[in-house]
């Protein structure tokens, strides 16, 4: 640090730092859960996506994962009972149709999240843009000084 | 920092120390209330299945086919018992506080009156 700043300005400039730590840790947070509710959001539309297109294909056969990229054919038996997750460990028997609708409200949901918590990750990232430019005012003050 | 007492030195650490507990808490209770929000979310999406319908729960890696009353029931039991975690920690949340006021004003008053008397 350099020697002519005064003490208080030092403390300023830590307890800025400070903040500016702070406030990236938030917006790493807040970036991932966003990426996580865009994840969630495009799985689901896929799965609508696998859902008509199995409504619609007379005997739907489909290739099942094994893993290790290795798949084998399998004959879906009833494409109309769906079973869906419902959160807490719950899973339930839905009708295609049922389960669709469903997948697309969650969609809404997420949608929904999604823009709050991007218009919380701008709102930090402009507190983390104040603040570093503040932290460069105070170490051009100083240099100056 | 050195030439802060020894006492004060000790009440910066157990701020800081309050302070990640402070944190641990509240992160235990944000699991516990997304996990409330959950349960009670696929209470109301149980309320639209019809009664003979198949219903399944997780269990460790296996999902074992349960009758609706019971999954209902299950997740009752699982809102009031995560209920009861939340309110515990809201009070420790609620003592920590306390505590973390209280010495970061000890702390501040022992440093305001460590500061040289300001020239007039």
């Amino acid at each position: 640090m350099v020697k002519s700043v005064e003490e208080s300005d030092v403390r300023e400039l830590q307890a800025l730092q400070m903040y500016l730590n702070e406030y990236t840790q938030q917006g790493e947070v807040l970036a991932r859960q966003l990426e996580l509710l865009m994840r969630q959001r495009m799985e689901a539309s896929a799965a609508i996506e696998a859902l008509k297109e199995l409504k619609s294909v007379e005997e739907p056969i489909v290739l099942f994962p094994l893993g290790g990229g290795t798949t084998v054919r399998a004959h879906i038996l009833d494409p109309e009972r769906v079973l869906v997750n419902i959160g807490a460990d719950v899973i339930v028997q839905r009708t295609n149709g049922q389960a669709t609708e469903y997948l697309e409200d969650r969609i809404r949901e997420l949608e929904a999240l999604e823009k709050k918590v991007g218009e919380s990750l701008q709102n930090i990232r402009a507190q983390v843009n104040e603040i570093a430019r503040r932290i460069e005012t105070g170490y051009e003050k100083a240099r100056g000084g | 920092m050195d030439n802060i007492p020894m006492k004060v030195q000790n009440q910066i650490a157990m701020l800081q120390q309050l302070q990640q507990q402070l944190q641990t808490v509240l992160n235990q209770k944000a699991q516990y209330e997304l996990a409330v929000r959950e349960a009670r979310k696929a209470q109301e999406e149980l309320k639209d299945v019809p009664e003979d319908a198949e219903i399944f729960v997780n269990v460790g890696t296996i999902m074992v086919k349960q009758p609706k009353n019971r999954v209902s029931s299950s997740l009752n039991e699982k809102i009031e018992s995560l209920e009861i975690r939340i309110k515990s920690l809201e009070k420790q949340e609620k003592a920590m506080q306390a505590r973390f006021e209280q010495l970061s004003a000890q702390v501040k008053e022992a440093l305001e009156a460590r500061k040289p008397p300001e020239a007039a």
